[in-house]
């Protein structure tokens, strides 16, 4: 229902475009006076004012309807005489009652759901057509309304501009809301996560084995149970394993992205430059669980076969594959965004060092990459918080186990690997083990926040502005 | 009359194209040692091409292709066995926008001499810098503020920077390619005071579209149009009495 009425009004709203367009062409000639605005400005007003009201109402009413029905209909059903002690039995007893109208319920129908559900496709059917009536009389009367501003001859201009205004200032809103929700909803499990477990505890604990955490219930933790638990959520090997396989990855994307990024900006012929550029970009657009298998079922073991020749015992779930795999996907980031702020350091600089009688590599090295280095660090922070956040490669690749560890052919972990491993398969949301996946998210969230504003700082003190 | 001092700069039937472009057409063209040469010519006539052979900065440009001769003091540099490096220590050059490094002043005057080995102590360094600020004027207005960046000067001191930074490897010859274009009447002022100051110990040749300025700071004028040099000879003479009707034309504004 809501999609014909959607169709509807975007129909009729473009037809009134085209006659809003003719129709104050035509007064203007009759009247013989100079229009406000040019005619199509007129046909958005009309369409605006036909389209944003009935759209808005369609949307409030969607998100209304249902909690009224329920609420109604949970009333009759108690009227009836059905019985329910709190508000999951309730909810219980209205799902089966939306079943039983959409003929999709197996069960046994007592004449209290019989009734109940006759209840319910009454109210449906009421609401539904209320809402098409109110919607028709709703689009009647903006129209009007705006057919009479029109033949006033408005500034349809003006309130066009003030109208589309108001639509990328609600955008920028959600796009601002939706942040913050999401940062709340970390806090607040975080919060419940760090009432059971010290937040010292976590923070400098060394131990990370959540699984050890299988109480039911937060609140019902028994002195033994909680000192169980106290030493079972250590965030350093978390931390660790993440900055270790992130240094590993580094190590390989930073050289060979930037020194390819100087390479296509500063040397390669237009020719090579046009052919090497998308192959490298084709690199990002592997998907990482591809990557990750080709870490874990090649790299991995290659290093074990190497490691062993050497007498070395490698783990075949290494930190040294993930980084090393991690660093390949990560070089298209570092080498493009590099190429592109060294492309965009003015020649005039470049010329200036030249004809002093620096070389090539001296102008490079001197001039154009301090000149680019605000880029360059943008570009490799960029790459340092994919490294951070991704979590694919390393699930596969690295293992699970949370080792303390600086020895990069043993087994680690990251954090995003263990709030997957955490949140996968069933789970129950007050136990502290599904709520530390929370407080985790936070740190991470954090510690990135840290990382940016760090690197901002220092490219701020450090960089060399040119105009 | 004051004596013709010795030729610096010969260049002989030179050509330049930009691809399928000729861009000069058999220019030969004497530059005389410490004295200012000024290069004039609407726009697009090949005066800055020209300079830019002095120096080989055409180098730069994959496009571009130069034949003919050129000689510094008696030996041709339009080889492709010069060294590029040493030719660009001996010729200098000051570009239209002021171009300085986004570095601090001090750095920018040191930049040359670093890289071409002179200055290895810090107070060697810091005599270069000193001498070729004050050789470029700019001394007394930034002596107190050095580490300061360059690109936070005015126009006409960054311009007078640029010039400095030139200077700086005690080169023979100084290109200009407009240098006053982009700065407003007193800065230029300056600057013109400043080359009728430089001419003394360096050859000078100045791309300019100011007819007043050729007039003020130089002793020989070049007009060039079309990628060709119509006439050449004393700048008094050219702007008195040119023996070429374009000249005439061009120098009183009938094009241009």
């Amino acid at each position: 229902m809501n999609f014909v009425l959607i169709f509807l009004i975007t129909i009729f709203s473009l037809s009134l475009f085209f006659y809003g367009r003719s129709k104050t062409k035509s007064i203007a000639i009759e009247k013989n006076i100079k229009l406000n605005a040019l005619p199509k400005f007129y046909g958005y007003y009309l369409v605006l004012w036909c389209s944003i009201p009935s759209l808005v109402f369609l949307l409030i009413w969607s998100l209304f309807e249902p909690v009224i029905i329920k609420s109604i209909i949970i009333e009759t059903a108690a009227n009836q005489g059905a019985i329910f002690n709190d508000k999951n039995e309730a909810n219980l007893i209205y799902e089966k009652i939306k079943a039983i109208h959409l003929g999709t319920y197996f069960g046994d129908i007592d004449s209290i759901l019989r009734e109940s559900a006759l209840a319910y496709a009454k109210f449906i059917n009421l609401f539904t057509n209320s809402k098409v009536v109110l919607i028709f009389a709703i689009v009647i009367v903006s129209v009007i309304y705006s057919l009479k501003k029109i033949n006033k001859n408005n500034k349809a201009r003006d309130d066009v501009e003030i109208i589309l205004k108001g639509l990328l200032f609600v955008s920028s809103l959600i796009a601002i809301l939706t942040t913050l929700g999401i940062i709340f909803s970390l806090l607040f499990e975080s919060i419940k996560f760090f009432s059971v477990i010290n937040i010292f505890d976590y923070l400098f604990g060394t131990n990370w084995s959540p699984q050890r955490a299988f109480v039911r219930d937060a609140s019902s933790i028994t002195a033994a149970e909680f000192e169980e638990l106290k030493d079972a959520f250590g965030f350093i090997p978390l931390i660790a394993g993440t900055t270790f396989i992130a240094f590993i990855a580094m190590l390989v994307a930073v050289p060979i992205g930037l020194f390819s990024g100087i390479y296509m900006a500063e040397y390669a012929s237009l020719k090579i430059r046009r052919i090497s550029k998308p192959i490298i970009e084709i690199l990002a657009g592997i998907p990482t669980v591809v990557y990750g298998f080709f870490a874990a079922l090649t790299v991995g073991p290659f290093f074990r076969q190497i490691g062993e020749n050497f007498g070395l015992t490698v783990s075949s779930e290494s930190a040294l594959a993930a980084g090393l795999i991690m660093g390949i996907m990560i070089i298209p980031y570092v080498s493009s965004l590099s190429d592109d702020v060294i492309n965009s350091v003015p020649q005039s600089l470049r010329d200036g060092s030249y004809a002093i009688g620096a070389t090539k590599s001296e102008t490079i090295k001197k001039v154009v990459i301090p000149a680019a280095l605000p880029g360059i660090i943008g570009s490799i922070l960029l790459a340092v918080s994919r490294a951070i956040g991704e979590t694919m490669i390393v699930v596969m690749a690295a293992g699970l186990a949370a080792n303390l560890t600086i020895n990069p052919l043993e087994s680690t972990t990251t954090i995003t690997t263990q709030i997957v491993m955490i949140l996968v398969g069933d789970q129950e949301f007050d136990s502290p083990k599904t709520q530390s996946a929370f407080a985790l998210g936070l740190t991470l969230f954090i510690a990135t926040l840290i990382l940016n504003y760090i690197a901002q700082r220092a490219v701020k003190k450090y960089r060399e502005k040119y105009d | 009359m004051e004596l013709m001092n010795n030729v610096k700069i010969k260049s002989k039937n030179l050509n330049v194209y930009y691809g399928e472009k000729q861009a000069l057409f058999d220019v030969n063209l004497d530059l005389n040692e410490k004295e200012v040469t000024a290069l004039i010519g609407p726009s697009g006539c090949g005066k800055s091409t020209f300079i830019r052979c002095i120096n080989r900065m055409n180098d730069v440009i994959d496009i571009c292709k130069v034949s003919g001769n050129i000689e510094i003091d008696g030996v041709e540099i339009n080889d492709k066995n010069l060294d590029v490096v040493s030719l660009r220590e001996r010729v200098g050059m000051v570009f239209q926008k002021p171009n300085p490094f986004p570095k601090s002043i001090y750095d920018n005057i040191s930049y040359g001499p670093k890289i071409h080995g002179k200055g290895e102590t810090k107070s060697e360094l810091d005599e270069i810098v000193e001498n070729s600020l004050k050789k470029a004027a700019l001394w007394e207005e930034v002596k107190d503020r050095l580490d300061e960046p360059g690109t936070g000067l005015s126009g006409g001191q960054q311009q007078r920077l640029c010039i400095a930074r030139a200077i700086s490897v005690n080169p023979e010859v100084i290109l200009m390619d407009e240098p006053c274009s982009a700065l407003d009447p007193i800065a230029t002022a300056k600057i013109e005071e400043l080359i009728d100051e430089l001419k003394k110990t360096y050859t000078i040749v100045i791309v300019t579209h100011s007819m007043a300025q050729a007039v003020r700071v130089s002793q020989k004028t070049g007009f060039f149009h079309l990628g060709k040099l119509i006439e050449v000879g004393k700048t008094e003479k050219i702007f008195k009495n040119p023996d070429n009707k374009m000249t005439q034309d061009y120098i009183t504004g009938r094009f241009g």
